[in-house]
Parts: C-alpha cells; structure tokens; sequence
C-alpha cells in the first residue's frame, strides 16, 4: 500500500516544508490556511488556549530514547513516543505528531483532540482524517509501516480509529497539491459565505468573511441591505489601557498583575489578561520583567511626553505580515490611487463634523451647514492633493467658527471661549483640549496599524509631513470630529474638566494632572461607548471600530474590497 | 461573554498557597481569606483553569470554581451578603 503514494512527484524544493496542521486548517478553510501559512496570521480563541492546555503533555520533549535508535533494531520492542517531529522531503511535509504507537516498524500516529467526538460518519470530521494521514504518510516515508492512526478526543475521551484507504491518501495529497498552488498563485481565497465554521474560527476577526463579502458585492452604499449581517466580533472589549502619568511611578510585574508603586505605595493593580495598552506620560520607569511579559502578550507601550506628545512604542517582534506592507508601500507611489483615498477621506470628515454641528449646535446657521454640504462634493472632484488640503481648510475654518456654539452657554465659564483652531502651543484651554484628544487618537490609531501590520508612517494623503505617523493621520480624519471633538464637548459640557484644571504659562495652555486625569476618563468612556455601525448594521464600540476599519483597509490595500468603506455617522 | 465566578481554595503547602494567591490576583478581585470574586470571558477562565492545574497538588489541594452566570443585563440573584456589602466591580480604564 505504501508504494501508491510513493509513486507521486510532490517533490518540492524551493519552498518551505508544509506543516501537517496547515493542511487541517486547509481542508477546513482555504482562506484560514493562507491568512495563517502566508500572511502568518494568528489569533488565540478559547478552542486554541483550550487545545493547548490539553496538549500541554504531548507538547513536552521526549525524555525518552528517540524512535529512530529504538525501533527499527529491535522487532519485539513496543513504541509509545510522545511529541514525534519528522518531515518527509518527498512530499514536502513536516509533521509534529502527538503520540507514536506500534510495535516493530508496525506504527500509528494518534493526534489529540480537544472536545468530543462528532457523531458524524467514520467518527472525525475530514480536516481531521486529513491531517492524521498525512502524519501517515510522513511516517511511512521515514521507513514505517502504518496503515492507520487514532484520534483521541480528550472531551469525552474517546479514540477513534482511522483507516488510510486510498480514497482518503488521495483526498490528502489533493489537499496538499491545492495548498501549494495556493500559496503559490499570491492570491488570497475569497472568505466562506455565511457557514457555520465562522463563528467558532479564530481568525474571525482578522478574516472578517461576512464583512468582505458583502462589500465585495456591487452594492456597497445600500446601507440597509447588511442589517442583517452576523455580528462575529466581539460585543465588548475584554481589554482596557492602563494610563500612569505620576512623576516617578514604576511599574513592575507581579505575578499575573501589573502593579504601579511610588516609592512604597501602590498606586494601582491591573491584571495582565485586562490590560490592552500600557501608557506611560514623562518620567513613569518600567522594569524589564514587565516589558518582556507585555511584548510576550503581544501589549504595546507607548511613550509620551508628560504632555501627552508622543514618542515612541515598544511592541514584541513586527507583525510577520509582509505582504500586506509590500501592497501598502506599491500602492502609496500610485498618485491616482492616493488622489482617490484621500478624497473619499476628507468627504467623510466635512461629513462628519457636519454631522457633530447638527446634533450638537443650538441654532447652527443653515448656510455654514449648506457650504460644508458643497466642501463635500468639492473635495470629491478635487483633482490634485493641494486642491484637497485647500478644500479640507476651508471646511476646517467653517467648522471651528461654529465650534464656540456646541459649548453650553450656561455650563461653560468665560475661559471657555473659543474663537478658532490655534495649537503648538495651544493658547486657550479648548484647543489644548483640542490637541491632548488629537494626539491621543493619534496615538491610538498608531498602535492599531502597527497591530494589524500596517506601517502607520507611509501616508496617502499627508504625503508631505515628514516624520509623523501619516498613515494614522490619514485614517483618523473621519475620526477626529466623532471622537475628539466629541469629548472635548462632553468634558467641558458636564464639567468635567474646569477652568481650575489648566496652567497658563507665557501665552500657552496646559492641562494639571488632574485634569487630564479627568479627560483621559472621559475619552476612554467615548471609546468604549458602542455605537451601530453605519455600514454593517451591528453594535460595536468605537474602539473595536478603530481596529475593525484598520482591517479594511488592509483588505482594500490588498485587493479584497474595491472600496474603502469610510466611517459616516447619521 | 462574561460570567460571575466565585473561585475558593484550600491548599496544603504555604509556598503553594502563596503562588495560588499571585495567580489568582490575576484573574479576579480577592474578597475574602482565599476567595475570589472572577469575572471572566470564557478564554481567560480556561487560561485561569490552566494555571491552577499546574500549580496545585492534584492529591492535597482543593479550588472550587463555582459559576454564578452572566455579569451583563441582569443582577446577580444568587448572592446575598450578611454584614459588608458586596459589589461588582465596574470595569474602565485605569488611569493613575
């Protein structure tokens, strides 16, 4: 029976071995394999936390005698071999296998399941069998016999017994050629349409299937038709940032927590598996037990000055996904493809302030609302970038003109006067306001493209501003009015922050600590606030919203989606 | 989802209590003299689980996990406090 497959010309050389596993993730769904084996993707889920703390025992390095000095000598000699790595050059595999079993040169692989055992027909489903018997065949071409495995489903702890029949050594090496071609072709298979695998995938959400296709369909701006699309992401962030801005604080590891001390006091706890962000504002030290950790979790920990400029990020090693920059910086040299993003950028910033005026203005005048309406169209005729920026200023000064309205009149004090858009430094409290919130959405977007594997500092349209994160700039046009400003209003509304809570120094303005104490609150609050979102009709909080469009646009980068879908509130 | 978990240990050894103690600072708001008030998604108590099993003597030691259901949109019934209060723990960024 060995010789069936041995007679097939696999042979590869120039690319990597594949591993066994990729081709379970293959039988299971193409586009999961090829986000995980060429864009090397990954994501935990509960089913692979799970799945390795069933495997935590096989995982382990033999202690044992290696099987290739025992078995083959002695017939007699039973095999039990955990955690097996062999490879097979012919068919360009490599395969970890659980537990080895047999005696002589007689053997089977048992490969460990998490859960129970499906009631479906020969007791496994395909991308299991698939995978076990390509363990066979790596086995068989390491001068074993084998004829057939087990797979031991640990939930109810259950083996069951596959046979390698020709029909399935047939199916396995077809998946193994498909899988070559695929990564091969470059191209990334389309998401499954609305299957149950999805939901339970761990990739879900960097795959976004339903998302993708239907914005792959024609009719992308009927907002009504995707109300009735699934809601894959999660309904709340499980995660929060940690912000420390106390002068001389240190944050140390201990145990699962991180603990903020000054001195012999500690300021905070906050457990590692909460923690999304660590923020750190001037001179806060961090030890190198805590940053490894962080990296090793893949947290990121920002820099900044205890001003709130920011300086810098530590994050683990760079996201291994290099296709997706290669497609960024290809895409960032096309002039019209710049041109066409940008515009569609600025359209959905006039649109939302214009937007945040008409919710939040007493009596906001009808022609500022009717020019900001034509700034719209304007900016998507433009024909050049300097003719964008020019429309985006004008747009701008209308908007700040009207900004001194949006503040309550009995709530907000003289010091709140606002006459129009001025920073570095900022010279009245409201733009200081204005640019503590810019540059932590500045901040925040940095750190998502650099999560999802974009370079947040090649821009398309702050194509001119050297050595700023212009990607992020890019991004977060539509964002500035819907978040920034929006905390801005809210904060001086209800009070929040008070005219007590600023210095003036020689003509600038600055925040006290305690004041930004207040106002960083009052933004984490906005970004965890869930809104519905315009395009896919489900509720989402705006933070989830910064990584979920993130996404997007590496998928429109890449070719998945003809448009980028611009963030647009009603 | 999250879920309401009280989490109740007795171990035998010092040293292993105290690395109990670390772990679950980890995962939940320390109540009382070995109980913990834990409220978990599902992957974190699975991470939690996995860790308690590594830690403890499987013959001597004993951690209770009982789960009281889901955190959201409804109050917790299932407790009632004689003496101090108990109170869930409001979730939100943390800024010191």
């Amino acid at each position: 029976m060995s010789e069936e497959a041995g007679d097939t010309p696999l042979s590869v050389t120039e690319e990597p071995l594949l591993p066994v596993r990729m081709l379970n993730e293959f039988a299971y769904c193409p586009r999961l394999a090829y986000l995980e084996w060429v864009q090397s993707e990954f994501a935990d889920s509960v089913d692979t936390v799970e799945g390795r703390f069933h495997h935590r025992r096989v995982d382990e390095s033999p202690k044992r005698q290696p099987l290739e000095d025992e078995a083959p000598a002695d017939t007699e000699t039973g095999i039990h071999q955990r955690s097996v790595w062999l490879s097979s050059e012919r068919l360009g595999l490599t395969a970890k296998i659980d537990l080895v079993e047999g005696v002589g040169t007689t053997v089977a692989p048992v490969d460990y399941k998490r859960g129970k055992r499906p009631h479906v027909g020969k007791g496994a489903w395909e991308p299991e069998q698939v995978q076990l018997c390509a363990q066979g065949l790596v086995l068989r071409d390491n001068g074993y016999e084998c004829d057939g495995g087990f797979l031991y489903f640990v939930g109810s702890r259950e083996r069951v017994a596959i046979t390698f029949d020709q029909a399935l050594i047939d199916r396995t090496l077809e998946l193994i050629a498909g899988m070559r071609g695929m990564a091969r072709s470059g191209a990334v298979p389309p998401p499954l349409v609305d299957s149950p695998k999805c939901p339970r995938c761990s990739l879900v959400r960097i795959c976004l299937p339903d998302e993708i296709g239907w914005l792959r369909q024609e009719h992308a701006d009927d907002a009504q038709a995707a109300s009735t699309l699934r809601r894959l992401l999660p309904a709340r962030d499980d995660a929060l940032p940690l912000y420390v801005q106390q002068p001389g604080a240190r944050v140390k590891k201990d145990g699962e927590c991180l603990k903020v001390v000054d001195h012999d006091e500690v300021l905070a706890e906050a457990r590692l598996v909460e923690v999304s962000h660590l923020v750190l504002f001037g001179y806060v030290q961090v030890s190198t037990q805590a940053v490894q950790e962080l990296c090793k979790r893949e947290i990121p920990i920002s820099y900044l000055s205890s001003g709130g400029w920011f300086y810098g990020l530590t994050t683990g090693l760079m996201h291994k996904n290099v296709e997706l920059r290669r497609r960024q910086y290809a895409a960032a040299m096309d002039q019209r493809f710049c041109l066409r993003l940008a515009s569609r950028l600025v359209q959905a910033k006039i649109a939302n302030c214009r937007t945040i005026l008409r919710r939040n203005h007493m009596a906001a005048p009808a022609t500022v609302l009717q020019d900001l309406k034509r700034d719209l169209q304007h900016a998507g005729q433009a024909q050049s970038l300097e003719e964008l920026l020019g429309i985006e200023g004008t747009a701008g000064r209308r908007y700040f003109a009207e900004f001194r309205g949006m503040l309550k009149a009995d709530g907000a004090p003289p010091e709140f006067d606002f006459e129009g858009r001025n920073r570095r430094p900022p010279k009245d409290p409201v733009n200081a306001l204005l640019s503590l919130a810019y540059a932590m959405l500045t901040r925040e977007w940095t750190v998502t493209l650099h999560a999802v594997g974009l370079d947040p500092f090649l821009g398309f349209y702050h194509q001119s501003r050297y050595g700023r994160p212009a990607l992020a700039l890019d991004l977060m046009e539509e964002f500035r009015p819907l978040i920034a400003d929006s905390v801005v209003l809210t904060a001086i509304n209800n009070g929040e922050v008070q005219a007590t809570d600023f210095i003036r120094r020689m003509g600038s303005v600055a925040l006290t600590t305690e004041g930004r104490r207040r106002f960083i609150e009052t933004y984490e609050r906005r970004m965890s606030q869930e809104i519905t979102h315009p395009v896919f009709g489900y509720q989402v909080s705006y933070r989830r919203i910064l990584e979920v469009q993130a996404r997007l646009f590496g998928r429109y980068l890449l070719g998945e989606i003809p448009n980028y879908p611009s963030f647009t509130t009603r | 989802m999250r879920r309401l978990y009280i989490v109740t240990y007795d171990i035998c050894d010092p040293k292993r209590l105290r690395r109990v103690f670390k772990t679950m600072k980890g995962f939940g708001a320390h109540v009382q003299l070995s109980v913990f008030q834990c409220d978990l998604p599902e992957i974190d108590v699975i991470k939690m689980k996995a860790a308690l099993v590594e830690l403890i003597n499987h013959q001597e030691d004993h951690v209770l996990i009982v789960d009281l259901g889901p955190t959201e949109g409804r109050p917790i019934k299932s407790i009632e406090s004689l003496g101090k209060g108990f109170t869930q723990v409001e979730r939100q960024a943390q800024v010191v």
